[in-house]
């Protein structure tokens, strides 16, 4: 039991990418690829059925480990459409208007708000990309214009996001973890609540109320373009009541609402926005999309083909059994560090993969609270490079090109949230106990 | 805005040779998918009495990939009627082997036995991504040939149902559950006649067992290692007495399984839902320990499944509590996992005659988990001729 292959395999990934300047996604498939037939993955499928047993060769584990984030993928596209349009409808800037207006003198205050906003999709959906390209897009141009600059104002947005993603009542990972130790996902909304809205609150006056504060809201709000509030009114609102109405009726009425899923209900805000606001052409804002998300999409497909050939090779059972044999004292840095370590491929992959056992091996701690605890350090993944997801889209949302740098600029709040994490993980009986549990 | 630039001759070639590798890719490894849908034949035993497929419980099923053969025997005398389910999780192989060792050695002398080997038939024509689950397992029959039994997914393959919602709502409970669960046939009962196909699957299931007055219903699964409800038989709480009669008979002959109480808040599960849903019904469900499913596995192979052996495994045993069955040098051979379901199954089938006088249901044929150990589950499969049997693509 080994983990040099792995190793390898980061190393020759890092090569192609910083030093060979492969895309991303590239270079994780092919670090994949050398890693496999390095461990004696079949390069061709040895005959079904004979003997000794048959096996796969590498090129079917590439592919299907790559159409795992097959939906993802979907809702990034039409995220991605629906920003586009609403920026270009002239939506953004009247809700720039109005947010600047009712909250530019607050700066705490405006702060906390937008936190709440940006994490809003988040809380229903469990997906930190809803949350970053929606109300993360319609937050940065108030903060951007309030002085903040477009790092700290990713990453405002990227942390924000993946709160949203923790907070109740819908939180994917844990849930992801529940189905794994079959759990009900039942008494989750207070242990969540207790993770996040502190978090969120320190968070967001962390990266934006200094700059908030310092800010000039009368002069920020004469440089907002007034005209599309002027043409169209309230009618601009149209495509946001559309998603919103869409995200939330499934969860307040589940037995008579289906949820449509978020692309469709994504494409659907977008199309309406063609019709409440500017001229807006679809097929380049189509284009546009496209093109914005390729480079992401690439990234999880790479992402994805690399954890199949881990698992395939059983460097992923190796990097779980690693951390679980740590001592005592270490095991928990340990938990602490490899979730959002792993997050950095998959948040939901680090769910699924290091969560489970995980919450098996604190079994006789309060499980919700322990799961509620670790789903957060496993959401913390979607800050950490080389995906990066939230602070890859935040960078976007903001127009900073450099998406490192906003990561960069999320690694304080992450560890405040490593932190708390563990520490209401550690306090977990006697919280449990608080809370009136057995 | 457009994003349109100027594209250099360089840049056409390459994303020419990447259209190229792509399609390349996709040739190679969609003939390992295509290969999947190949149905393997299974050769049920001189005895059988009738065969069916589930889609004559609900009809639009019929055809398609979620259709599915129902493997009926009949005895002289009259009895209770068992209705074993192997296959819900195709990840699982000791419960599809096991159902498929009762399909083609069953004789049954009282009541009826209803198998349905591939209850989610259209999760064997995909296997999960990121799991790395080998597609085949080549078993030698009592000739000696190689025969292939598919290993699948544990869902419904996405061709059949999809995408998937971000949050499953199970119906009529309303519990939320992760998205992917929607494809679960264990997470999907009582099933919905119009509901997505995985439900529709739980629901011609659900009318096989009322429709044809099934009195005990056995679902055969295998868990990781380390997951608490393991080498363990859950029971709806109707079902309790027979279970502990069955856990006792089974204690009996040296085989330790855990009984353990359906759970009442945990909803879609075929325990729960069908025994709720079913008065005449006895719901349970069998888990063996398969190392092969594990978070703490390592290397993912069909020789892993076959033999049981896992080095994380070995390793895992010294972290205290960590694995939930002991794992000794012999592995858990996916034989010995075999014999532990059809074992549990006949001490089921006493004990409903134990617990309802009349419903008597006996049979022979099908090997114990001393023959299993001792033989391995060659001289229980029918021989046929090798690959190259015949196989219809699904």
């Amino acid at each position: 039991m080994s983990l040099w292959p792995l190793g390898l395999m980061l190393l020759f990934f890092i090569l192609l990418f910083s030093r060979w300047r492969w895309p991303l996604g590239l270079a994780l498939a092919a670090a994949a690829l050398a890693g496999g037939l390095l461990q004696g993955v079949p390069f061709i499928t040895t005959a079904q059925g004979g003997l000794p047993q048959p096996g796969s060769a590498i090129w079917r584990h590439l592919v299907e480990g790559a159409f795992v984030y097959i939906d993802p993928m979907l809702i990034m596209v039409a995220a991605f459409l629906f920003m586009q349009v609403i920026r270009e409808n002239g939506l953004l800037s009247a809700l720039t208007w109005w947010i600047l207006r009712g909250l530019g003198k607050r700066p705490a205050l405006l702060a906390m708000a937008l936190g709440l906003f940006v994490a809003f999709p988040g809380m229903l959906t469990g997906l930190s990309t809803a949350s970053v390209l929606t109300t993360g897009a319609i937050a940065a141009p108030p903060l951007r214009r309030m002085g903040l600059d477009a790092r700290r104002t990713g990453a405002f947005i990227a942390v924000a996001a993946i709160l949203g993603v923790v907070a109740p009542p819908v939180n994917l990972p844990a849930m992801i973890i529940c189905a794994g130790v079959d759990m009900p996902y039942l008494g989750f909304v207070l242990p969540l609540l207790v993770l996040c809205l502190p978090l969120l609150a320190a968070s967001s006056l962390w990266l934006a109320h200094g700059a908030l504060k310092s800010g000039d809201a009368g002069a920020a709000l004469d440089e907002v373009d007034k005209g599309p509030l002027q043409r169209h009114g309230l009618r601009l609102l149209l495509p946001l009541a559309v998603i919103l109405v869409l995200m939330t009726g499934p969860r307040l009425l589940p037995a008579h609402w289906p949820s449509l899923g978020m692309p469709l209900v994504l494409v659907l805000g977008a199309l309406t926005g063609l019709f409440t606001g500017d001229r807006v052409a679809l097929r380049p804002a189509a284009e546009g999309a496209l093109r914005q998300a390729l480079p992401v999409m690439g990234i999880l497909a790479g992402v994805g083909s690399f954890i199949q050939i881990l698992t395939l090779t059983g460097q992923r059972g190796d990097l779980v059994l690693t951390v679980l044999q740590l001592p005592a004292w270490a095991a928990w840095l340990g938990i602490a560090l490899s979730l959002p370590a792993f997050g950095a491929v998959s948040a939901l992959g680090s769910a699924s993969v290091l969560g489970v056992p995980f919450l098996l091996a604190l079994l006789g701690k309060p499980e919700i609270w322990v799961c509620s605890g670790i789903s957060l350090l496993a959401a913390l993944g979607d800050l950490m490079p080389p995906a990066s997801l939230a602070c890859n889209f935040a960078a976007q949302v903001t127009g900073e090109k450099n998406y490192f740098a906003v990561a960069r600029r999320t690694l304080g709040p992450a560890l405040l949230a490593a932190v708390w994490a563990l520490a209401v993980m550690a306090a977990s009986p006697w919280l449990n106990r608080l809370a009136g549990g057995g | 805005m457009r994003f349109v630039k100027p594209i250099s001759m360089k840049e056409h070639a390459r994303a020419l040779a990447l259209l190229a590798a792509a399609a390349l890719l996709t040739v190679l490894a969609g003939k390992d998918f295509l290969r999947q849908h190949l149905v393997e034949d299974l050769w049920p035993s001189p005895a059988l009495s009738a065969r069916q497929w589930l889609s004559h419980w609900h009809a639009p099923l019929k055809g398609g990939r979620g259709d599915s053969e129902v493997f009926v025997f009949r005895g002289q005398e009259e009895g209770g009627r068992v209705l074993v389910l192997g296959g819900t999780h195709p990840n699982e192989p000791a419960g599809y082997l096991a159902a498929v060792l009762l399909v083609e050695n069953l004789r049954v002398e009282a009541g009826e036995i209803w198998v349905l080997p591939r209850a989610n038939a259209s999760a064997f024509t995909a296997t999960d991504p990121q799991e790395g689950t080998p597609q085949v397992l080549a078993l030698p029959d009592s000739l000696g040939q190689p025969r292939a039994f598919r290993v699948g997914g544990r869902a419904t393959n996405p061709l059949d149902q999809w995408p998937d919602p971000e949050i499953t709502v199970h119906r009529p409970s309303l519990q939320s559950l992760s998205g992917v669960e929607v494809r679960n046939l264990n997470r999907s009962y009582p099933g919905r006649p119009e509901g997505f196909f995985t439900e529709q699957v739980a629901w011609a299931i659900h009318r096989i067992i009322e429709q044809e007055g099934i009195d005990l219903l056995v679902d055969l699964h295998e868990a990781a290692i380390e997951y608490p409800v393991v080498n363990a038989l859950v029971a709806h709480e109707r079902a309790g007495d027979l279970a502990a009669a069955a856990v006792f008979g089974l204690s009996m002959n040296g085989v330790e399984i855990a009984l353990e109480p359906s759970p009442a808040n945990l909803h879609g599960l075929s325990h729960r839902e069908l025994g709720d849903a079913l008065p005449g019904l006895q719901a349970t469900l069998l888990e063996t320990a398969n190392p092969g499913q594990g978070r703490l596995r390592g290397r993912t192979n069909a020789e892993q499944l076959l033999l049981g052996k896992d080095p994380c495994y070995d390793a895992a045993q010294l972290i205290p509590g960590m694995n939930k069955v002991k794992v000794g040098p012999e592995g858990l051979p996916l034989a010995m996992r075999v014999g532990r379901h059809l074992d549990a199954v006949r001490e089921l089938c006493a004990a409903l005659e134990l617990t309802r006088p009349g419903k008597a249901v006996r049979y022979t044929g099908p090997p114990t988990l001393a023959e299993l150990d001792a033989r391995g589950m060659s001289p229980w499969l029918r021989p046929v001729s090798g690959l190259d049997q015949p196989r219809k693509a699904r």
